[in-house]
């Protein structure tokens, strides 16, 4: 059969930010779908956003309320989303209480009753919140498989889509027919984690599409309910092609030791103690790629974008004109229990906001304790996520850490991820000649060669300033704790291409 | 407490109208009637008959304490008025500033308390938006929110 004679599934908004993306591009027309879960874990919410974006008054959205919340109290409450447009009732969405045939008659006149008001209101869309309820009526003639069944191929005929609402617990997931039935089951969770609330959705099935698995985050605002895809919306885009453009730091003795700069698309990761300079290092970053044209964002845990952009402004960086001119974001970050998805949506709206080229995240051990705590089991995942995805769209990421100082090891960062990044700056104190001083050196630049010297530095109210050359009278340097040799001599600077020392 | 004077208002143009729609000869009671009526089948079809009755009970017990002759008012199990047309006093229809309306399509001010309490409660529990868009639904050719209405009549 060639493709033209297939029939075409047109599919539904949904909705519900992020859901989408999630459901591989919206809901499929007239499938007939089971939204489960605890109590409050967003169910009627969800289907409320789906029946607004979809009822019209020509083919309207039917809600049929059963046995549990008050329609009344329903509505008063829902009425609080922004998506809720009060005009829309009731000549586009009509609600129905079955209360009283439920209660009265069993499940044949609960069918009876819809298939009435399905037949006078043809309408597009058919919730049925909570069906679960009538089930709990053992006096029922007609069994809940049977009515499902048949209440879906009703309404299936009839065109609709329809939603079934039901409170399920996690062990009630298997093998129970009723699920069978259904186009597509919505599952929905709220666990607490210590002292924060994760809920996360999961698409057990959607026949005849592509939905991406796996859990995903959701969060309930005043807009509802938004959901982050753990593909990050990132799916159907296509990966930039490799760039061979060098990006600079605004630091010439810098850009030099990285062989030319950061390359386009890099992952570069900054680790030092805390006061080594990684957060004014990449300030410059950013500033400079500002200079050079290109928009950037600066995601901030530890501090506010107030008080980041003064102490940018104290280096001589002006991050507010930028900002004003649309150059530039500055991302406070910081609900306790973010989830990295949550994180890079707000991000990649701001990507794509402001067409930006590099990214600041400052720094990682923020970002972690942002996160909920179930979410910081993940983390190093998460960020294997999260910089495949933004490296993919050609965004420069620039991620600060902050690694315990040690006289007897030299580590990268205190989370494994050195892996995940493309190039390593570390920043260490050594103590020299009685002063703790302060020294610089690539550790890695993937894909490219760089300088192996290691040179000292200092902060001064122009920024981080390369001092002189290499350090060549020390053993022991990257130790903290360096021995000055007998011989004192200045061998000069080594360039990426002689290797250096 | 009374009702608001904006419920009370919606309250009888509404009365107003449907005693427009009525035959002249009938008692002013019946207006409210009809318009009890309607609410009780829009509001229950979504509300449920039990959320109806709950909320026309609400209405009533607040309503007595402004009219003392809805003392032997009742709302049924199933969310009907019971007993409103005994024990009419009709000297409630005579308050200043609403003769003139009165004259012209007397309604039961005892109806006017009833309905906009009940409004009253709609007003608290869904808003004014929601409101009046489902008694639009019920009553189309009312002026709900109008001020140039004649009547109770969209002008």
């Amino acid at each position: 059969m060639s493709t033209q004679n297939k029939v075409k599934i047109n599919k539904l908004p949904t909705g519900v930010s992020g859901l989408d993306e999630i459901v591989g591009g919206g809901l499929p027309e007239y499938s007939f779908n089971i939204i489960a879960g605890a109590p409050g874990s967003g169910k009627t919410t969800l289907a409320h956003q789906f029946v607004f974006a979809n009822a019209t008054s020509e083919r309207p959205a039917l809600y049929f309320t059963v046995l549990g919340e008050s329609a009344i109290k329903m509505l008063r409450y829902q009425q609080q989303y922004t998506f809720f447009d009060p005009a829309k009732l009731p000549g586009s969405i009509r609600f129905i209480n079955l209360s009283q045939v439920v209660l009265e008659k069993d499940l044949g006149a609960v069918l009876e009753q819809i298939t009435r008001e399905v037949e006078k209101a043809n309408p597009a869309v058919v919730v049925v919140d909570s069906f679960r309820t009538m089930v709990r009526r053992p006096e029922s003639e007609m069994d809940l498989q049977s009515f499902i069944q048949r209440l879906a191929l009703f309404l299936a005929s009839w065109q609709a889509t329809t939603f079934l609402i039901g409170e399920y617990a996690e062990e009630e997931l298997r093998d129970n027919p009723i699920f069978t039935v259904a186009d597509g089951l919505f599952w929905l969770r709220q666990t607490a984690e210590r002292n924060s609330i994760v809920r996360k959705l999961q698409i057990i099935k959607l026949r005849g599409q592509d939905s991406v698995p796996g859990l995903h985050t959701f969060r309930i605002t005043d807009a509802g309910v938004q959901a982050f895809s753990r593909t990050f919306g990132l799916s159907g885009h296509a990966k930039n092609p490799p760039s061979h453009r060098r990006l600079s730091f605004g630091i010439a003795e810098l850009d030099n030791m990285l062989g030319g700069g950061v390359r386009e698309g890099d992952s570069v990761l900054i680790a030092g103690s805390s006061g080594t300079g990684k957060s004014v290092l990449a300030t410059q970053f950013i500033a400079d790629g500002i200079r050079q044209g290109e928009p950037g964002i600066v995601a901030v845990f530890e501090e506010r974008p107030q008080a980041y952009a003064e102490r940018a402004a104290s280096l001589g960086l002006d991050l507010e004109t930028p900002q004003k001119d649309g150059k530039l974001e500055i991302l406070y970050l910081r609900p306790l229990d973010l989830s990295v998805d949550e994180t890079m949506h707000s991000i990649l709206d701001a990507v794509q906001k402001i067409g930006a080229k590099r990214l600041v995240i400052d720094s990682l051990a923020g970002f972690e304790m942002a996160l909920s705590p179930g979410f910081r089991a993940d983390f190093r995942e998460s960020l294997y996520r999260m910089i495949f995805a933004l490296t993919g769209i050609g965004v420069t990421i620039l991620s600060t850490v902050e690694v315990d100082e040690s006289f007897t090891e030299f580590p990268f960062s205190t989370y494994s991820i050195s892996f995940l990044t493309d190039d390593i700056i570390r920043l260490r104190y050594v103590s020299i000649d009685g002063q703790l001083r302060k020294i610089m050196v690539v550790i890695k630049m993937r894909g490219g060669n760089h300088a192996k010297d290691i040179r000292e530095y200092e902060i001064t109210s122009n920024g981080v300033v390369i001092l002189g050359k290499r350090l060549i009278n020390y053993q022991g340097l990257i130790s903290g704790i360096p021995v000055r040799l007998e011989k004192h001599e200045s061998i000069g600077e080594s360039s990426p291409d002689t290797g250096g020392a | 407490m009374t009702a608001s004077p904006h419920m009370r208002d919606l309250a009888r143009r509404l009365l107003t109208y449907e005693a427009g729609a009525g035959k002249t000869c009938e008692p002013i009671e019946f207006p409210t009637l009809r318009v009890y009526e309607k609410l009780r089948k829009g509001l229950g079809e979504f509300a449920g008959v039990a959320g109806f009755q709950s909320l026309a009970s609400r209405a009533l017990v607040l309503a007595k304490t402004e009219a003392p002759s809805l003392s032997t008012v009742r709302i049924a199990a199933d969310g009907a008025l019971q007993g409103f047309e005994q024990g009419v006093d009709n000297s409630e229809c005579s308050i200043e500033g609403d003769k003139d309306k009165a004259a012209e399509h007397p309604v039961s001010e005892r109806g006017v308390i009833l309905i906009s309490r009940l409004f009253g409660l709609l007003l608290i529990f869904l808003g004014e938006a929601l409101t009046l868009s489902l008694l639009r639904i019920t009553w189309p050719g009312a002026a709900l929110d109008d001020c140039n209405s004649e009547n109770g009549r969209k002008a």
